[in-house]
């Protein structure tokens, strides 16, 4: 996140290829967002490659923003699967579900996930739009690679 | 930042790393046919919270894969070493 500036962004920015992402807050400042640590860690502390590879992103795609001091960054835990996509199924145990492994997705999809985990709760079967996102995929062999990288979480 | 110190090069940042994970892992034999072998083998981790054992392979350096051991807690790393001893010796 950098120093609050005047305004200069009314949109989300999000940048595919290099994984990266920018919007403005009501304060002014830019937050930014890009990937994950890269290796297994509950330290909650980020690292300082992974910052330079995100502010190396923003200023490549917009080089205004190379002179801004940054203020703060986000350090959390990331529940990461090994095909990069959400759980939410029945689980084998009846009156068991399971909604989690989201990754570092998941805010947006909130309310059409939660509404998919409370039918699937409901009428005790996945909805739809749900009924890919089991545990079993991994021994069937049906994963949802959004990123085709193989299973290691940490490169998702 | 995490400071791994390669048996070969010396003390280097994690930059000069690539991550490959649980070393643990044992793969089946390449014929196995043991479907829940290799599934444990492909997708099954223990991601555990302290100690973990994990493959780094020095990309940018001497290109050895190194097994290392660090806390996924603090990231202190705790021991290091190349993860096929050389037969003459040399690690």
């Amino acid at each position: 996140m950098s120093e609050p500036i005047k305004p200069m962004v009314d949109i989300v920015v999000s940048c595919g290829a290099m994984h990266f992402y920018l919007s403005q807050s009501d304060k002014g400042t830019l937050v930014f967002g890009g990937d994950l640590d890269g290796y297994n860690t509950y330290a909650q502390r980020g690292n300082l490659p992974l910052i330079d590879h995100v502010m190396a992103a923003g200023v490549s795609l917009m080089p205004s923003l190379s002179r801004l001091r940054f203020h703060r960054h986000w350090g959390g835990v990331m529940d990461m699967t090994m095909d990069g996509s959400p759980i939410i199924c029945k689980s084998p145990i009846p009156g068991l579900f399971i909604n989690g492994g989201w990754c570092y997705g998941g805010f947006k999809a909130t309310p059409a996930s939660g509404w998919c985990f409370a039918h699937t709760i409901a009428q005790d079967r996945p909805h739809d739009l749900n009924t890919r996102f089991t545990i079993e995929r991994f021994s069937s062999g049906h994963l949802i690679e959004e990123k085709g990288a193989g299973p290691f979480p940490w490169a998702q | 930042m995490i400071r791994i110190d390669c048996p070969f090069c010396g003390p280097r940042d994690h930059g000069e790393f690539t991550y490959a994970g649980d070393a643990t892992k044992v793969r089946p034999a390449h014929g196995s046919t043991d479907m829940e072998a290799w599934l444990d083998y492909v997708y099954f981790r223990d991601n555990p919270k302290g100690v973990h054992k994990e493959l780094w392979h020095h990309a940018h350096g001497c290109r050895q894969w190194l097994v290392v051991e660090r806390d996924t807690t603090t990231h202190d790393v705790l021991s290091v070493a190349f993860a096929k001893p050389s037969k003459s010796g040399g690690g």
